[in-house]
């Protein structure tokens, strides 16, 4: 497709690696999974509303440090479970956020906080792969309204509560990579109505107050992407909120998951 | 809600609080009293420092589990009847075009609104005595509204300066899982199904109706009145009642005097309310308590009330104004009393108290949701 919304995985979030099946020839099924479904079935319902759809998903598989024996299983599993997977780029660890940024991806899912930190500082659009353990029949994309609702100044200021000057660049390279990934997000789910739409879009505020929320639908709704659903926090926890959302994407521009601020409790 | 030692919240500071462009510029007393926050305690820029919640005369938000929390949904906080109509004749997507269209004209206040209002009343009371506790209310607006409407809620809220920043706008899934993950206390809402499954759930719900006429009610003191059978008791003796007639009751009333009656879905509300009441008299505010609850039951006092009285006593429940109408209708009582809010399993009283200009809520549980009160039969208990 013309317009593709190009997302990258990596082989260790599509197959369960640290399974004791892992050794057969058919690998066990892996956090990806699920959203390997949604995305095929979003892509299924584009072209059935109009069959000459440039709007779509692409999903291409990254695996670093592989054996040759491991990069034909890899290939092998894709074909056994019926995967669309259009590309397959082996590489090694380090050579991960060139091959992102050299291939126009537009978002890079994983399930390892550090890693997405590391891609966004190097302004490669990433957010965590939600770990999905039941079967939605929509794809749920998730936004982090703390750091769309809050205005750039706001953003600068944060340094007063202890973030540094590294982090705060973070997050405002996330917002950027954001804008244009909910733009495309928002044309796509336009194509479906509100009900029974194969996509799902949602808006969580953990901190931010009602206003920072409204500032964030009110952004979001200026870059093309009306959500679905909102929910605001106000610093109560949220994961048994999001337990009920179940995304399969969470952009949080690294900030829910910081690990090198040592007096953040989430 | 649960009553720990009081606990001084730790975690993140709510960003917000500390970023005073963030605010949309009106004075509201929690927006003023945050900047006053970031200018007295500017702390040096090495490093994170560890803020504990309490800050004086600072605004913070309690843990869930902790504090006492209301859902309640848009349609019974504001008048959305305008919009509900849109929605029924024409559909989602006309209804979800129509709200964007009026995004920045507020709704009206519905019939939670004065009940949410003196909400904060009691929360401002509860701030002055106990500055680091966590055990308020908590306001949730729980809504299956689409996110679309999202904006004109919250401009809403601006507007009306309400003290609400939890919300779940759940686009169309059932809240009643967001309900469980929010500990939630009570949960209003004009949908009477939602409602029912709540109160499968164990979670005390009601819904709200407007009353007829205009009423006045008190900005310095929480009034929620309860009706006994069905509401704060189960339904065991309404249903000998329905099957058996009003003798049988009386029979079975005495015979079971000293026999405790089961709870009903309210009783963990009133419980709550009582625990924040004792909060006021250890404080010595018995006289001046800005919680003031009721009892409004059809079971006359010199007979079945008895065993209700017995059964709150065991309950260690107190409740401050006990009305035995033994069958009078209640509008005239509630119209004297102005509650926030009036409980009640029957819709004949809910209708009745309407009609008197009280805010009513029907409490869908009970053998009386099967066969509603025939008016001819108005007997006494």
């Amino acid at each position: 497709a013309q317009n593709s919304l190009i997302i990258a995985l990596q082989h260790h979030d599509i197959f369960d690696l640290e399974s004791p099946n892992a050794d057969t020839e058919v690998l066990p099924k892996g956090i990806a999974f699920s959203f390997i479904k949604a995305v095929h079935a979003v892509n299924q319902r584009l072209v059935s509303h109009n069959s000459s759809e440039s709007l779509g998903f692409e999903v291409i598989l990254i695996a670093n440090e592989c054996s040759e024996e491991s990069k034909v299983k890899i290939v092998e599993n894709v074909k056994h479970y019926g995967m669309e997977i259009c590309k397959f780029y082996f590489c090694k660890k380090d050579e991960v956020i060139k091959t992102l940024q050299s291939n126009n991806v537009k978002l890079f899912l994983s399930t390892d906080s550090d890693e997405i930190y590391k891609a966004l500082h190097a302004d490669v659009p990433a957010a965590v792969l939600y770990d999905q353990t039941g079967v939605l029949d929509q794809l749920k994309v998730t936004f982090s309204g703390d750091i769309i609702g809050l205005p750039e100044d706001s953003l600068d200021s944060l340094a007063d509560l202890g973030f540094s000057e590294a982090q705060i660049k973070t997050f405002k390279s996330a917002k950027i990579c954001m804008k244009e990934f909910a733009g495309l997000i928002g044309e796509m789910r336009r194509r479906f109505g509100h009900e029974n739409s194969p996509l799902c879009t949602c808006l969580i505020t953990v901190w931010g107050s009602r206003n920072i929320c409204l500032s964030a639908l009110k952004t979001l709704g200026g870059w093309g992407l009306d959500v679905d659903e909102a929910f605001c926090m106000a610093g109560a926890p949220c994961s048994p909120i999001l337990a009920l959302v179940k995304p399969h994407i969470l952009w949080d521009g690294g900030l829910h998951n910081l690990r090198d601020v040592p007096n953040f409790e989430l | 809600m649960s009553l720990d030692p009081i606990q001084v919240m730790k975690g993140p500071d709510p960003i917000p609080n500390t970023c005073p462009s963030a605010s949309n510029g009106e004075s509201k007393a929690s927006w003023e009293d945050s900047k006053d926050i970031h200018e007295n305690t500017k702390k040096p820029k090495t490093g994170p420092v560890r803020r504990a919640r309490k800050v004086e005369g600072g605004i913070f938000f309690p843990k869930p589990e902790n504090a006492v929390t209301i859902a309640v949904s848009s349609r019974v906080l504001f008048l959305t009847e305008t919009e509900q109509k849109v929605f029924e004749q024409k559909g989602v997507e006309e209804y979800l075009r129509y709200q964007v269209e009026h995004e920045n004209e507020p709704f009206a206040p519905g019939p939670a609104f004065p009940f949410v209002k003196a909400l904060e009343t009691v929360n401002a009371r509860l701030r002055e005595l106990y500055p680091d506790s966590e055990e308020l209310f908590d306001i949730v607006l729980v809504t299956y509204n689409h996110a679309h409407v999202g904006v004109r809620l919250i401009n809403t809220i601006n507007y009306h300066n309400l003290f609400i920043e939890r919300f779940c706008m759940t686009g169309g899934s059932s809240p009643i899982g967001y309900l469980k993950a929010w500990h939630t206390n009570l949960y209003l809402s004009a949908d009477a199904e939602k409602v029912q499954e709540a109160l499968a759930e164990g979670i005390a719900a009601a819904t709200m109706f407007m009353p007829e006429k205009e009423v006045e009610v008190s900005e310095t003191q929480l009034r929620v009145a309860f009706d006994g059978d069905a509401v704060l008791f189960s339904d065991e003796s309404e249903r000998i009642f329905k099957a058996h007639g009003l003798d049988k009751f009386f029979e079975h009333e005495r015979e079971n005097e000293n026999t405790l009656l089961d709870h009903g879905p309210l009783k963990g509300f009133l419980e709550v309310l009582g625990k924040l009441q004792k909060k006021f008299y250890a404080k010595g505010h018995r006289l001046d308590c800005p919680i003031r609850t009721y009892l409004v039951t059809a079971r006359s006092a010199a007979s079945s009330g008895i065993r209700a009285l017995k059964t709150l006593r065991a309950w260690g429940l107190e409740i401050d104004e006990a009305l035995f109408l033994a069958g009078a209708p209640k509008g005239p009582m509630l119209e004297k009393i102005r509650p926030h809010i009036f409980f009640d399993d029957q819709m004949f009283h809910v209708e009745g108290a309407r009609e008197m200009g009280a805010f009513a809520a029907h409490v869908p549980y009970g053998i009386a949701q099967k066969y509603p009160h025939k008016k001819s039969t108005n007997a006494g208990k």
